[in-house]
């Protein structure tokens, strides 16, 4: 009974797992791919405006396209089988979204001709995501804009504390680019770098001990997805916090020059929309950069600090201090 | 069913990891996390060689020893310190979260210029067969070959006594042996397994990242127990065999749970319940026996 009964199941399995296959391989609306390695909102905001852009370029959902859409939930392994699903369903194309999905896809799809096109991705030459048959977007933060934002809002600070987590890439390689940076502003860099999430309070303590005069964030997802409980240590130390994109300025961050995560979705998804047309293949587009970005502030974080926000700032500024989620 | 034969060939690999952990946790009952950082430790060392142009198939042996020197640190700790195993294999594990940084950074990808064991000359005795094949055979005479080996090893003398040391080590006491050479034999080859097995998954993604090796303990074990239970009647089954099967069990799982098209955040609840479903399969009748 026992050995029917697991036969049976290991036959129903496999059989739907055949069925899988055959039923995306008939359908005639051609699959889109999208692999997002973790929850995350900037990411959700990168996938929502890849599909808008899709819709800008004139395709729609269910006509021309329909999406298959999975979320490795931060799962290395995981991540690897979502994308050799989609490299085994023949999918028309892939959207990474992270740099850790955009690997798994673009090994998945080594000797096919699936194109993959990636976003929130920092550092694509690093990747060796820049030849072949893969495009994408580039999340690179504007350091220089943010150092610059600094020293407006905060003309006579000298230190600014940053936590990293040594083993993301993204963030490795921003600690180089501000430290490279800092002295053309006037500003030193005092950096933490963090194995793990339960480390970056610590790490918060620290810097407050080493008397900075601002935390800057990265877009480093274990201090972002702890940014409250590090808002809760500076708001008492009295240190303001500035973020990396919008999201963490909502939650509390005083101002930010930062990419919008929509946006860069809207670019990568007019990129895929030219793909699937024809139009263009992605071995012969080269990954963009988003080149231009917003300055956010959150009036009421500011006002806790005491700052003003100079006239010239204002003038290009956001104020989404209403937006907060607090 | 190309989507079979890739689930499958991720089966294969990830069972040269389930082994070590079959010998650390079923023979030796050794509960040994060294595997989540000797797992990515065998793909950064891989990553690094090759991108300075290592040939492919030297990077296997180098692997197994860049493991088996992580179990043996492990052992040391815990038979000649005397640290508790947990411990031991939590110490080897943190330390080697930042070796694998040392080595091969955050993260460092393999460019398609450079061949692996699945590209390289020799694969073209394959014929045309398309990458995806090519994987599954290779992988596939890889986890045998290891399998082969293994049981081969199990028989010989030194290999009883590692399973005398599990089940009975007052008996290799007796035997005038010492029970904590064997014990850290068993985590050296242990571990060496767990290397591989990242060597070859690092060739397989043309990438290392230092987060691979998280929950690696957690799926060798889950292979191992999914794989002894389901075959635990059939005594004509090697365990080796069991435990190959476990990890193709658990890889396919895995890929049912992607392809129901569930919402993302359900994902890891559909996994948890097609396990049980397994593990209830093969105990199902175990069950009714005892209450009767």
């Amino acid at each position: 009974m026992k050995k029917f009964f697991a036969v049976s199941l290991a036959a129903v399995m496999t059989g739907a797992l055949l069925a899988g296959c055959g039923s995306s391989g008939s359908s005639e609306i051609p699959v889109i791919g999208i692999s997002q390695y973790a929850q995350h909102e900037s990411l959700d905001n990168c996938r929502e405006g890849f599909l808008q852009g899709l819709a800008e370029s004139g395709l729609v959902e269910g006509e021309d396209f329909v999406v298959e859409y999975q979320n490795a939930g931060a799962d290395d392994n995981l991540n690897v089988q979502i994308a050799q699903s989609f490299s085994a369903k023949n999918v028309a194309l892939m959207c990474a979204i992270a740099t850790p999905a955009a690997t798994a896809c673009y090994a998945a799809a080594e000797d096919k001709d699936i194109p993959v096109i990636f976003t929130a991705v920092t550092d694509p030459v690093e990747a060796k995501l820049d030849s072949g048959n893969i495009t994408g977007t580039s999340d690179k933060l504007p350091i220089a804009a943010q150092l610059e934002l600094i020293r407006m809002l905060q003309p006579e600070a000298k230190t600014i504390g940053i936590i990293y987590t040594s083993s993301e890439p993204n963030s490795v390689s921003a600690i180089k680019e501000y430290e490279a940076l800092a002295g053309e502003y006037g500003f030193t860099i005092e950096s933490v770098g963090v194995t793990q999430q339960s480390e970056v309070v610590q790490a918060a303590d620290t810097l407050i001990a080493k008397n900075v005069d601002c935390f800057s964030n990265l877009t480093d997802n274990n201090v972002v997805d702890v940014l409250l409980s590090v808002l809760e240590k500076t708001n008492e130390a009295g240190i303001p916090v500035y973020g990396s994109e919008i999201e963490q300025v909502k939650k509390g961050c005083v101002a930010s020059a930062g990419i919008e995560y929509v946006s860069l979705g809207v670019k990568t998804g007019q990129m895929a929309a030219k793909i699937l047309l024809g139009e263009a293949s992605a071995a012969d587009m080269p990954y963009e950069t988003i080149t231009e970005y917003e300055t956010y502030v959150n009036a009421d974080a500011m006002a806790e600090f005491g700052m003003t926000l100079p006239d010239e700032v204002a003038a290009g500024a956001i104020d989404v201090s209403a937006e907060a989620a607090q | 069913m190309e989507l079979l034969i890739s689930t499958m060939m991720q089966g294969f690999i990830y069972a040269l990891l389930s082994y070590g952990v079959y010998i650390t946790y079923k023979i030796l009952d050794f509960p040994d996390l060294t595997v989540d950082g000797s797992f990515p430790l065998g793909a950064a060392v891989t990553a690094y060689f090759m991108v300075n142009g290592m040939n492919p198939y030297l990077t296997l042996p180098l692997a197994l020893l860049a493991g088996a020197v992580a179990g043996l640190a492990t052992g040391l700790i815990h038979v000649k310190l005397g640290v508790r195993d947990l411990l031991a294999g939590i110490i080897t594990m943190t330390a080697l979260f930042s070796i694998n940084l040392q080595v091969a950074d955050s993260n460092l990808a393999i460019e398609r210029s450079i061949d692996t064991i699945f590209t390289a000359a020799p694969t073209a005795v394959l014929g045309d067969l398309s990458l995806t094949y090519k994987k599954f055979i290779i992988s596939l005479i890889l986890a045998l070959v290891c399998k082969l080996i293994l049981d081969w090893y199990l028989q010989t003398k030194s290999g009883l006594l590692l399973r005398a040391t599990g089940d009975n080590d007052t008996l290799v006491t007796s035997l005038a042996k010492n029970k904590g050479s064997v014990k850290i034999l068993g985590l050296v080859i242990a571990n060496a397994l767990a290397a591989l097995a990242g060597c070859i998954v690092c060739q397989e993604q043309r990438a290392f990242t230092s987060t691979m090796g998280t929950g690696q303990v957690v799926f060798g074990l889950a292979t191992v127990i999914i794989g002894t239970t389901l075959f635990r009647r059939l005594s004509f089954v090697k365990a080796t065999t069991a435990v190959f099967f476990g990890s193709i069990l658990y890889k396919i799982c895995i890929q049912l749970a992607i392809s129901m098209g569930l919402p993302a955040n359900l994902l890891k609840l559909a996994m948890a319940v097609l396990f049980l479903l397994v593990l209830a399969a093969g105990s199902w009748k175990g069950g009714a026996k005892k209450h009767a």
